[in-house]
C-alpha cells in the first residue's frame, strides 16, 4: 500500500491516532481493575506514552489538511480486535496480549507506513512514527522486566493461544479511507 | 453521584475499592491502620508502604478519569495521562524503596479513602477539585515536612525521593488549578459542582475522622497535636498556582489536616 496523497496520509495518521487514544484508554481502564501492583505500574507507566503518540500524530493531521487531532476510526474488523483486547480480564493475558501481541503487530503497520510513504515529502510524519517505534521498544523491554518480576503471571487458559493469535495477527486492512473528494472524482471522470 | 459499585462505611457511601492483590489487607478507617508516631524501623516501612498505596490510588483516580470523561478537552486528558504515569512511577519508586528497607507489599493494612471519595463524583471539575486541588495539594504540604523529617533522620535516599515526588505533585496541582479556573470562567455553573464536591469531601472526612483520645489497632493515640494540619508549604503552593488568599484560607482551616492522605504523617 502506498501513501501517495495527502488525504491517504491524513487517513493513515488519523487512524494511528485513533488507535493510540484507544490504547491509552485501555491501559487506563485496566489500571484500577488489575489486582497485581507490578502490572498496574506497568500499564500506568505507558498511559502517557500512548497520549504523547496520539498528540504527535494529532498535530500532524492538521498539517495534512485534516482537522487538528483528526481521529479516524479503523475498519470494523480491526475495531473488533481493539475491543477484544480492551475486554480481557486476566492480568497475564492483558500483559501478553498488549506487549507480545498487539504492539508488535502495530509496529509492523507503522513500519509499512514508513515503507509506503515518501520519506522527503512526508518527513514530519516519519519523525513522529520513528519516536513511536522507539517508545514501543522501551515498552516491550518494560514488559520483559515485568515478566522477570512476576514469573507467576503467565496465561493459563487452554484457549488462550488461539485468542492471542487473533490479537497478534489482526486483519491486514485497518484504515477506513475516506472516499476521494468530489473535485478529484470530477477530474478523473472528465 | 457515580453509579458504579459502592461500599458503606460508618453510614457513608463511598466508591468500592479498586482491585488489590491478595497479599494486601484493605481496611477503611484510620483506627484499622498500623501507624506509629515515631521513626522506628517498622514505622518507617509502614510510612513508605502507606505512601506507596496512596500513589497507586492517585494513579488509579487519574486513569479512571480518562476512562469516565472521554469528551474532556484533549489538553486536560494529556495532563491526566501524564499524572497517571507520574503516579505509577512514584508507586514503583516507593515499592523499590520499601524492598530496600527490608519491607514487602502487604506488610501493613492499606486504605483507599481518596479513591472512595473522588470516584463518587460524576463530573470532572469535582474530581479535580477533590483529588488534585485538595488531596494532592495537601500532599504538597505534607511532603515538604516529611522530606525534612527523613533528612533529619539521616535517610537521604528517602528524602531525595520525596523531593522528586513533591516536584511532580506541584505540576498535578497546578494543572488542576488551571483547568478548574478555565472551566469555571467558561461556564460559571461549574462552580456549583466544585462546591458540591468539596462539601461531599468535608462530609466524608467528618464521618471517618478519629477524635482526640481514640487509638488505632497498634495503640497509637490520636491527640489534638496529631490532628493539627501540617505546616502549609506556602512556596510550593504558590508554584502550584494557588493565590495567596487561597493559601491564607488553608492556613485558617482548622480541619485541613484531615483531608490529606494521613498515611504519611
Amino acid at each position: 500500500m502506498g501513501y501517495n496523497t495527502i488525504r491517504e496520509r491524513a487517513d493513515a495518521i488519523g487512524t494511528f491516532r485513533f488507535i493510540s487514544v484507544n490504547l491509552m484508554e485501555t491501559l487506563a481502564r485496566w489500571v484500577p481493575l488489575t489486582p497485581e501492583l507490578e502490572a498496574k505500574i506497568l500499564f500506568g507507566r505507558h498511559i502517557w506514552d500512548m497520549a504523547q503518540h496520539a498528540d504527535g500524530l494529532g498535530q500532524r493531521t492538521s498539517e495534512l489538511r485534516a482537522p487538528l487531532h483528526y481521529s479516524a476510526r479503523p475498519t470494523d474488523a480491526y475495531m473488533k480486535v481493539l475491543d477484544t483486547l480492551a475486554g480481557l480480564t486476566d492480568t497475564a493475558e492483558r500483559a501478553e496480549a498488549m506487549y507480545a501481541g498487539f504492539l508488535p503487530d502495530l509496529e509492523k503497520r507503522y513500519q509499512a507506513y514508513l515503507d509506503g510513504t515518501n520519506q522527503m515529502q512526508d518527513e514530519p510524519s516519519v519523525r513522529v512514527i520513528e519516536r513511536v517505534l522507539s517508545d514501543f521498544q522501551r515498552m516491550q523491554a518494560d514488559y520483559r522486566q515485568f515478566r522477570d518480576q512476576r514469573p507467576d503471571l503467565r496465561p493459563k487458559d487452554k484457549g488462550w493461544k488461539s485468542r492471542f493469535e487473533s490479537i497478534a495477527k489482526a486483519p491486514a486492512d485497518f484504515i477506513a479511507f475516506r472516499p476521494a473528494p468530489p473535485q478529484t472524482l470530477e477530474r478523473v471522470s472528465s | 453521584m457515580n453509579s458504579g459499585p459502592t461500599k458503606e462505611i460508618r453510614g457513608f457511601v463511598l466508591a468500592a475499592d479498586p482491585a488489590r492483590e491478595g497479599c494486601f489487607t484493605v481496611v477503611n478507617t484510620d483506627d484499622e491502620m498500623h501507624e506509629w508516631p515515631d521513626m522506628s524501623e517498622i514505622s518507617r516501612r509502614e510510612r513508605i508502604h502507606r505512601h506507596m498505596n496512596n500513589e497507586t490510588g492517585a494513579m488509579e483516580i487519574a486513569a479512571q478519569a480518562l476512562v469516565d470523561f472521554p469528551e474532556a478537552p484533549w489538553g486536560l486528558r494529556m495532563n491526566l495521562a501524564r499524572q497517571a504515569t507520574d503516579e505509577a512511577r512514584h508507586a514503583d519508586l516507593l515499592l523499590n524503596r520499601l524492598v530496600e528497607m527490608g519491607g514487602a507489599k502487604g506488610e501493613f493494612p492499606i486504605a483507599n479513602f481518596e479513591w472512595g471519595v473522588t470516584n463518587m463524583l460524576d463530573n470532572l471539575p469535582g474530581r479535580l477539585a477533590v483529588q488534585n486541588r485538595t488531596f494532592e495539594a495537601g500532599l504538597i504540604d505534607l511532603l515538604g515536612t516529611l522530606r525534612d523529617k527523613w533528612r533529619k533522620e539521616g535517610d537521604h535516599a528517602t528524602a531525595d525521593m520525596l523531593e522528586s515526588i513533591l516536584a511532580d505533585e506541584i505540576t498535578h496541582v497546578r494543572f488542576g488549578n488551571r483547568w478548574i479556573k478555565r472551566m469555571t470562567e467558561e461556564n460559571p455553573a461549574i462552580l456549583l459542582k466544585v462546591a458540591m464536591a468539596v462539601r461531599f469531601l468535608g462530609k466524608a472526612i467528618g464521618s471517618m475522622q478519629l477524635k482526640p483520645g481514640e487509638t488505632n489497632v497498634v495503640g497509637t493515640v490520636w491527640t489534638e497535636e496529631k490532628l493539627r494540619p501540617p505546616a502549609v508549604n506556602i512556596e510550593d503552593r504558590l508554584e502550584a498556582e494557588f493565590t495567596m488568599d487561597e493559601i491564607k484560607e488553608v492556613l485558617s482551616q482548622a480541619g485541613f489536616r484531615t483531608i490529606i492522605p494521613s498515611a504519611l504523617r
